[in-house]
């Protein structure tokens, strides 16, 4: 897994690097959009982690002509700014997820894992979370290399929960994703196939509900 | 003190004039008027010496003597209104008929010869003709008391004092209305200012506005431009100040968090994770004194209002803080209705986001903490309920206030996340209320927004 960080501040950068890093991932840092464009031109890279605050050109503008050259890598931009039209602007530019500074490192290693993990499902058969290993032709599970026996729909829940961990997930969008055209599925079977996920998972992830919302699944604290 | 007002002021000023001119017009319409009706009458009291003479003819003994008969003398006599009286002398004074006591005028100049005169007593006009007649000359002097002229003249005065206090109490009335009239531009302009948003700072139209206020008009523009320019540079500056302030301690924390971890960093685990709760507590108050900041510019004209989605703000904000919600051990759920207000969103959101940060650090393990939004009574609101620890009902007015801690706050708070939710709750002229939470525990923080709230479907 392949990170391009563009951050001009260098204490940042290097926390970023060495805390992507720590977490598995190779990490390039770079210190401006000019060297982020010359970088992304060369090499491949599964992730580009871009400061909005960067001098001359900033991490918008770098999005913006990113997209437009027809570069799909995955973009979580980092902002110290709270005006919300800063992260409107972002997400509306093509970057697929914004963090506010200051932010944790857990908080930041599973926005990154998800994000990848978003890209590459489209691409590649398989997709790991945490302790869990998925395949998504087979539609199996493995957890610490035991296989778990889920039912498709149960399958449809933990994947749709793992393709979006970090963000809450609604129950709509859980039926969306598990019912075939021909059902007639109500919210209550959502609940039901979630409780019956996470009995399954034991310990391998949980699945917290946010009452009113929908459910968000995270790896086990260590 | 304040100013008397322009129109006491005009008033005040056209009075004394004006009372002098009219009072000045009375006397000279007055006295003008006089003297022909003086002459009129005196007239007839000429007429009446130039009958008498002609009747005065010499006598058997060749004398002087008046030969009217006494009923011609009776009809002479008569007046409605005043007594006549009259006197016949020859050149060298010997008297011939009439009132012997009555006097008479010598005057060399005028003939006849008018004054006035006393009789017994009374004011009297009085007329000496000269006259040749057949016995030679003859003095014949008429007289009236003086009541029809008396009556007259007051009737003359009073109709051109009647008069002049009409035409006083006229122009009088025309300033009055008249200043109201002139006074009508500015008062548009003043509704002009009142009818637009508390942060138009747009400049007002200079067009329809006459002379006398233009340079008033062109001054508040001028003031409005000042205002604008240093509202952008605290903006600016706040926004730098964010972003300068941010990143390191970002790189800090970062930083801190790392070493934390590494194995080499053993024997000084315990500095270093003081250290990073110090850089957190730095963060988070500094995160709170510029959201303080930067409501406080809200208040001066800042930000633009828009409509909001109240389930929007409350799932933000849940979402946000899910991560310490859930890692506190704490379930954590929202209860949404629709319902939308005009507001500003990041306040909004950091105003809510302060209300279940204190939730969260003031709930034990196994907690609940309900996140509300929608509309009672009208009005939108957006609440945060716990059962956590709850404050004292003596110290839930204080709690607003910055700097302030509750006696029984937990974690290291700044004590300004709740100032924070009042003075957002200020800005959109809501209110804020703090109650214990379901079946007496814990803390329900309600704000409730004056504002008719919207009913959205959302």
């Amino acid at each position: 897994m392949r990170v391009l960080v563009v951050e001009d501040d260098p204490l940042v950068g290097d926390g970023v690097r060495r805390a992507l890093g720590g977490g598995g991932f190779a990490v390039d840092l770079v210190a401006s959009a000019e060297a982020a464009k010359s970088a992304l031109d060369t090499e491949s890279f599964d992730l580009v982690i871009a400061d909005i605050g960067l001098p001359r050109q900033d991490g918008l503008q770098l999005v913006r002509s990113l997209r437009s050259r027809g570069q799909i890598v995955p973009v979580l931009m980092l902002t110290a700014r709270d005006g919300l039209a800063d992260r409107v602007a972002a997400l509306d530019l093509g970057a697929d997820d914004y963090l506010t500074k200051p932010f944790q490192v857990p908080e930041l290693l599973a926005r990154c894992r998800a994000l990848i993990r978003r890209a590459n499902s489209v691409a590649s058969a398989r997709m790991s979370f945490g302790d869990l290993e998925l395949d998504t032709t087979r539609k199996s599970v493995t957890a610490g290399g035991k296989a778990l026996e889920l039912s498709q729909r149960e399958w449809a829940v933990l994947e749709c929960l793992i393709l979006n961990a970090g963000h809450i997930v609604s129950k709509n969008k859980l039926m969306s994703a598990i019912a075939d055209w021909s059902d007639d599925l109500t919210l209550n079977a959502v609940e039901v196939y979630v409780s019956r996920v996470r009995a399954k998972l034991g310990g391998a992830a949980t699945i917290s509900t946010v009452r009113g919302m929908g459910y968000r699944i995270d790896e086990p604290r260590k | 003190m304040k100013a008397p007002s322009i129109r006491k002021r005009l008033l005040a000023l056209v009075l004394l004039p004006a009372v002098l001119i009219q009072t000045a017009g009375t006397l000279s319409d007055y006295f003008t008027a006089l003297t022909p009706y003086r002459d009129a009458y005196d007239q007839a009291l000429f007429d009446a010496a130039l009958a008498i003479s002609a009747h005065v003819r010499a006598d058997a003994q060749g004398q002087p003597a008046l030969s009217l008969p006494p009923d011609a003398i009776a009809i002479l006599r008569y007046d409605s209104y005043d007594s006549i009286f009259f006197k016949v002398t020859t050149a060298t004074g010997a008297f011939i008929a009439g009132d012997r006591d009555l006097s008479e005028l010598h005057d060399v100049m005028n003939n006849p010869a008018r004054g006035y005169a006393r009789y017994h007593a009374e004011a009297v006009r009085l007329v000496t003709y000269r006259a040749k007649g057949t016995t030679g000359i003859l003095n014949v002097s008429v007289a009236e008391t003086l009541h029809k002229r008396d009556r007259t003249r007051s009737r003359i005065l009073w109709s051109a004092l009647a008069v002049d206090i009409c035409q006083l109490s006229l122009v009088l009335a025309l300033i009055w209305i008249g200043v109201s009239l002139a006074l009508g531009p500015l008062r548009s302009v003043e509704a002009q200012i009142s009818g637009r948003a508390a942060r138009d700072l747009t400049p007002l139209p200079r067009e329809s506005v006459p002379t006398e206020i233009e340079s008033l008009v062109a001054a508040l523009n001028r003031l409005f431009v000042t205002v604008r320019a240093t509202s952008d540079a605290q903006q600016r500056f706040l926004e730098s100040a964010a972003h300068q302030l941010r990143t390191p301690l970002t790189g800090l924390q970062i930083q801190l968090e790392l070493l934390t971890e590494e194995p080499s960093a053993a024997p000084v685990r315990e500095r270093l994770a003081l250290l990073l709760e110090a850089t957190q507590r730095l963060t988070h108050t500094t995160q709170q004194l510029l959201a303080l900041a930067r409501s406080d510019e809200a208040g001066s004209l800042r930000w633009e209002f828009t409509q909001i989605e109240l389930s929007q703000i409350v799932e933000s904000t849940v979402a946000d803080r899910i991560s310490d919600a859930i890692g506190a051990g704490i379930d954590i759920g929202a209860e949404t209705a629709p319902g939308s207000i005009q507001g500003v969103r990041w306040l909004l959101l950091e105003a809510l986001s302060n209300l279940v940060n204190n939730a969260i650090a003031h709930t034990p393990a196994g907690g609940v903490i309900t996140v509300r939004c929608g509309i009672a009574a009208g009005t939108g609101f957006l609440e945060v309920s716990d059962s956590g620890i709850g404050i004292p009902i003596d110290e839930r007015e204080q709690v607003l206030g910055r700097f302030f801690r509750g006696s029984n706050a937990r974690g290291a708070g700044s004590g300004l996340g709740l100032a924070i939710v009042a003075e957002v709750a200020q800005l959109h002229g809501a209110s804020v209320s703090i109650d214990s939470g379901p079946d007496g525990k814990g803390t329900s923080v309600r704000i409730t927004f004056q504002q008719a709230a919207r009913a959205t479907l959302s």
